[in-house]
């Protein structure tokens, strides 16, 4: 008995000088505001954030900020689940497929109270601040503006004696002179372009040059199944031609920078958007240009267009609400916050802001920044945000051009059966 | 008298059930971790994830019930269940008879008495540490892509020019299957455990009256070590149809390509994170509890017809 008394005594002696550690922890942590921050992306990113954090905490000696930071793949199902738990970090960044789920859902908190005070962004003009509202309010602040763009490898095209594919080609002499790269590489294994039959943004773009779209203001399917079949047909004659990767090549690819062709030194051409071209060039020992995609030649519509590459939103469970919004602001305004982030997350909004990083921008910065200048007259408008099961389609588009591209179907039968499913998708919501 | 009795007892009983409680209540404060852990973390969400699954829920709003809707969709339906489960069945059944007779085969090895048994022994579990890893997702891709060491190694032998078996949908799973069998580790140290249980005087006896290797294996070391293969065909099965991680690493989470290595993990994983249907997800998740239940029910049941015990 005597042995369980004394049990007993230790076991609340330790309980409660541990109440008393969390209680002095606590106090220690008052006068202090702690904010978490959580965003998708590279290294390259997060070390820009980080060194942006740690310049706001220098003059705001009373602020935390804890950053945590995933790829892309796997910060969805993250965020999924802190919004579940109503546990979303202060300030996240918002991908524009993702805003309106989050925001009609109540997890994300309406800015407007914060426009004219902590956020100052009436400079970034009516297109580049409408892009974060959702039902009229505002709940995503544009951290700058990219568009969809094609990466070349220069050199190859050069040393095969060829030109190579600039802003104005359409994709019948895209397919033709990536053939003939082929043909004058003679390396085993290395091809013209990437197979982008599977990629979404290249599918919109094409979609929108033929003057359709992915989906309508509405939220339905806005193209046809015949179109699906003329776009798998394309690829396939591109594979065949071995004027792009074959299908067991282009399954390697994560849809990420690491594991694409381009990267992979198995092809000379990558589909991909205009803030990637900073990472990208890391790991390509080639230089590389920015142009636009190939268009669908005369008569054709603008397909790209520039939309926010990402935006930063604030939590509706939010202790700190308004410091998160400062927090924002030094992002987008404060020349020390802009120049910290440079181009890496797009081209900022605000004008002002974009003349701090022009400042001290390197080549590639220039580059990116001339392209997004040189695009400007030739975009359509912002689409609508894609409707709820957008990314399940996205994910079937790239197994129903790898059923083309492994035989497993023709061009003209997976386009119905991609239209049906995208359809049923849709319908199930 | 009875009164006595009737009033004495209960009191007894519950000074004898205090004095338990105070001889047993350090034991329950060193379970109280697990305890705690596993009421919490363990049987309060599968409990809520029963009630999921007949709920429609995105994570974000509020569950709405649905009745048995998400079951009929399924069974009527859902034409990647279906995909999920051939994927998986397939891998079961090729990765545990595989993987089981090679660590028992390896296991027979080690047991000969060689020197530097706990070296090898060591080098052979490293590969079941290493467990599945971003590391070994790469070391697989450069392994069976197409110009991985694997087709290089075919070019040289035999001039053959091989596909890239780990992004053709014809093969991918096989190289998964492979890189099951490679953990070969932990069935292999229990194997040991149960060769060294086997007398020795047995194989003396045997090889006495004139039973040669091949013999002595179907006669004695198989019969004897029965107990132990139907523990390790147990356990195995049931990690086989919970394998996620090989697949999820390989494909980055998609299942592909087209599909071919969607494990039925990887689909209830992509409805549940990826797509939002958590309600759906739960229904998928209590399937393969169902599956993986009847499949063990079914194994103990049989067991008494090939089991050996020695009592």
């Amino acid at each position: 008995m005597s042995e369980i008394r004394i049990t007993r005594r230790a076991a609340l002696a330790g309980a409660g000088s541990a109440a008393m550690l969390a209680l002095s922890s606590r106090l220690a942590l008052a006068q202090e505001k702690r904010l978490r921050m959580f965003w998708w992306g590279s290294k390259e990113r997060a070390d820009r954030t980080y060194k942006a954090n740690e310049l706001y905490t220098a003059r705001n000696a009373s602020t935390k900020i804890d950053g945590e930071t995933l790829g892309w793949t796997d910060y969805w199902p993250r965020v999924a689940t802190q919004a579940a738990g109503r546990n979303l970090a202060d300030v996240l960044q918002m991908d524009y497929r993702y805003i309106f789920e989050y925001a009609r859902r109540g997890a994300l908190m309406p800015l407007d109270q914060f426009m004219g005070k902590a956020l100052d962004i009436a400079d970034f003009g009516a297109p580049s601040i409408d892009c974060g509202k959702v039902d009229g309010k505002l709940y995503g602040i544009n951290l700058g503006n990219n568009s969809v763009a094609m990466l070349t490898n220069v050199s190859a095209f050069e040393a095969a004696g060829l030109k190579a594919p600039k802003t104005g080609i359409d994709w019948k002499e895209f397919s033709a002179l990536c053939g003939e790269l082929t043909k004058a590489a003679k390396k085993d294994g290395f091809y013209g372009s990437m197979d982008a039959g599977g990629l979404e943004p290249n599918l919109e773009t094409w979609l929108r040059q033929r003057g359709k779209g992915l989906y309508s203001d509405e939220g339905q399917v806005a193209f046809s199944a015949d179109d699906m079949g003329e776009w798998f047909a394309m690829w396939d004659a591109m594979r065949k031609a071995k004027a792009c990767v074959p299908a067991d090549v282009q399954a390697l690819d994560k849809q990420n920078i690491e594991t694409n062709p381009l990267t992979l030194g198995k092809a000379a051409v990558a589909f991909a958007h205009s803030n990637q071209l900073v990472g990208y060039q890391a790991v390509n020992p080639n230089k590389l240009a920015i142009d636009m995609y190939p268009t669908i030649g005369a008569g054709g519509k603008p397909g790209q267009y520039l939309k926010p590459s990402m935006l930063f939103s604030i939590a509706a469970n939010s202790k700190n609400a308004e410091e998160a919004a400062k927090i924002i602001n030094f992002y987008v305004k404060d020349p020390e916050g802009v120049k910290a982030v440079g181009v890496e997350r797009g081209v900022p909004a605000s004008p002002a802001a974009r003349n701090v990083v022009a400042a001290d921008l390197d080549e590639l910065g220039k580059a990116m920044v001339n392209y997004i200048g040189m695009i400007s007259d030739k975009i359509g408008p912002l689409p609508a945000p894609p409707p709820k099961g957008a990314g399940e389609i996205a994910f079937l588009l790239k197994k129903t051009n790898e059923e083309v591209g492994f035989g497993k179907a023709t061009a003209a039968e997976a386009g119905k059966k991609f239209h049906a499913d995208a359809l049923a998708i849709i319908a199930r919501g | 008298m009875a009164t006595a009795v009737g009033t004495a007892v209960p009191l007894e009983r519950g000074v004898r059930r205090r004095l338990a409680l105070g001889r047993n209540l350090p034991g329950y404060m060193f379970l109280a971790p697990w305890l705690a852990g596993f009421l919490l973390l363990t049987l309060g969400p599968t409990v809520v994830s029963l009630w999921l699954s007949f709920t429609n829920f995105d994570l974000i709003g509020d569950p709405r019930w649905v009745g048995a809707a998400n079951y009929v969709r399924i069974a009527t339906a859902d034409e990647k269940f279906w995909t999920s489960m051939k994927v998986t069945f397939l891998y079961v059944v090729l990765a545990v008879p595989f993987k089981l007779t090679f660590a028992l085969l390896v296991a027979m090895a080690l047991n000969k008495g060689i020197s530097g048994l706990t070296v090898y022994r060591a080098i052979f579990y490293l590969p079941s540490l290493l467990g599945a890893s971003v590391a070994i997702a790469v070391l697989w891709r450069n392994l069976f892509a197409g110009d991985g060491l694997v087709n290089q190694l075919l070019f040289w032998a035999f001039g053959l020019k091989g596909p890239s078996w780990v992004s053709d949908p014809d093969y991918a799973l096989y190289t998964l299957v492979i890189l099951s069998i490679w953990q070969f580790g932990s069935p292999m140290i229990i194997f040991l455990a149960g060769l060294r249980q086997i007398p020795q005087d047995m194989y003396e006896a045997a090889s006495l009256d004139g039973a040669g290797p091949t013999r002595q294996f179907f006669k004695i070391t198989l019969p004897l070590l029965t107990p132990v293969v139907f523990f390790n065909a147990v356990v195995q099965t049931i990690e086989a149809f919970k394998a996620f991680t090989p697949a999820f690493i390989v494909s980055e989470g998609t299942g592909g390509p087209v599909d071919s290595t969607l494990f039925y993990t990887l689909y209830l994983y992509q409805e549940a994170f990826a797509f939002l249907r958590m309600g759906y997800a739960s229904a998928l998740a209590w399937i393969l509890v169902v599956i993986i239940a009847f499949f063990t029910a079914f194994s103990f049941l049989t067991a008494k017809y090939w089991v050996h015990y020695d009592d």
